[in-house]
């Protein structure tokens, strides 16, 4: 009873996750040979409803040039490892939540969050496509890869969390 | 606040929790669930196994842990807090050695490699990076969380967060059609720097941990002077 309150009822302390989340890095790499990433998977994810209107996707340029973020052979853009990756988070913290008993539908309160919701969505997916990644991709799992494009990502990630910190204060609280 | 205020709270809080009660025979289901699927992946594709196990434990340690890479970067400027940013300088210094270890390998398996077979996020650095930078932290701070803490928390049950992924994908399929533009004025032009071609393998791993070091420091002195949480 001790161990279920410890480990599934209480919030496990910042340092505990920060050191899971490296050695689980550290595995996905040694396993897989790429390190954990989550954004290319969620632009398959609009190039697959893409592909449902009608578009091509597969032929835009983002997808044919020499970064390879084409598909892999055999893959889809709706089935492949990003989002087998990208599901289990989901699921993994569904299974944690519902342990600790806390799962529960939370609504958006009103428009003036939603609207945020969604225009910061936009600001930051269109930051993902230039910088090569989000704060998983381009930053968690680009220092540790000793690319100097991470540290950069890192000092003006900063400042936009400041400029964003500014307009929160301004329009939101 | 009231007293009896508070005391409905309380009874409010009490009925809520006793709601909540039968949550474990999903939790069971759930379990199972994400076993079963990776049995049948291992029997059908051994590389997505791995994906979903290590994607499962990721989940479990960010939800248990509130682990949340959006507020590493914004407690610090807001309620000047750096409990969060120290766990993840603590996490890098750690994938860093790891990684480290799993270059440093394939290096030596093969030494004349090219960039693109060295495993990990290598990418161009240049001013796109830091425009996409400012970007994303404008918007993972108004949208109240960043790409793997929506997922966690669409997990958790946020409608909310369903809206921002809906942002998201619109906001990187515009990224991907701009990419063309973007890449002929700028990202062409910019190098990948692996560090360690440059200053060498074990030079390039002791001044990133240094690095991490200061920056730990930094921090920690940082949150004692600013943190509005703090008793002190």
């Amino acid at each position: 009873m001790r161990i279920y309150e410890k480990v599934i009822k209480k919030p496990w302390p910042y340092w505990v996750g920060g050191i899971l989340l490296a050695l689980l890095n550290i595995s996905l790499l040694l396993a897989t040979g790429s390190p954990w990433s989550i954004t290319t998977g969620l632009l398959y994810w609009a190039a697959a409803i893409m592909e449902r209107l009608g578009f091509r996707p597969a032929d835009w340029y983002y997808f044919n040039n020499s970064y390879e973020y084409g598909l892999k052979a055999g893959q889809g853009f709706l089935f492949n490892t990003y989002t087998v990756l990208n599901i289990a988070i989901i699921i993994g913290a569904l299974i944690a939540v519902l342990w600790a008993k806390e799962f529960k539908w939370k609504r958006v309160k009103n428009i003036k969050q939603f609207l945020f919701a969604l225009g910061g969505g936009i600001i930051m997916g269109y930051g993902t496509r230039l910088s090569f990644g989000c704060n998983i991709g381009a930053y968690f799992s680009a220092i540790p890869s000793f690319s100097l494009h991470g540290w950069v990502f890192a000092a003006f990630m900063f400042v936009g969390a400041w400029i964003g910190s500014k307009i929160l204060f301004k329009y939101i609280l | 606040m009231t007293s009896s205020r508070i005391e409905e709270l309380k009874r409010q809080r009490q009925t809520e929790l006793k709601k909540r009660g039968n949550q474990l025979p999903y939790a069971i289901a759930a379990t199972a669930a994400a076993l079963v699927i990776y049995f049948a992946l291992v029997k059908y594709n051994m590389s997505f196994s791995y994906y979903w196990i290590i994607g499962i434990l990721l989940g479990i340690t960010m939800q248990r842990s509130r682990f949340c890479f959006s507020a590493s970067f914004r407690d610090p400027i807001m309620v000047g807090s750096t409990s969060l940013l120290k766990a993840i300088i603590m996490a890098l210094f750690i994938s860093s050695i790891g990684f480290f270890i799993i270059q440093y390998r394939a290096y030596l398996m093969n030494p004349s490699h090219q960039l693109k077979q060295i495993p990990g996020q290598l990418h161009p650095m240049g001013i796109h990076t830091a425009i996409g930078a400012i970007l994303f932290g404008i918007g993972m701070v108004i949208a109240g969380g960043c790409a793997s803490g929506v997922l966690v928390r669409i997990g958790e049950g946020y409608i909310m967060q369903v809206m921002v992924l809906i942002g998201f994908l619109i906001g990187t399929t515009i990224g991907a059609r701009h990419f063309e533009f973007w890449d002929r004025i700028l990202i062409s032009k910019a190098p990948i720097v692996y560090l360690p071609h440059h200053i060498g393998y074990f030079p390039a791993l002791l001044l990133q941990l240094l690095l991490l070091v200061i920056l730990y420091f930094i921090a920690d002195w940082y949150d004692k002077k600013n943190n509005i949480m703090s008793t002190m």
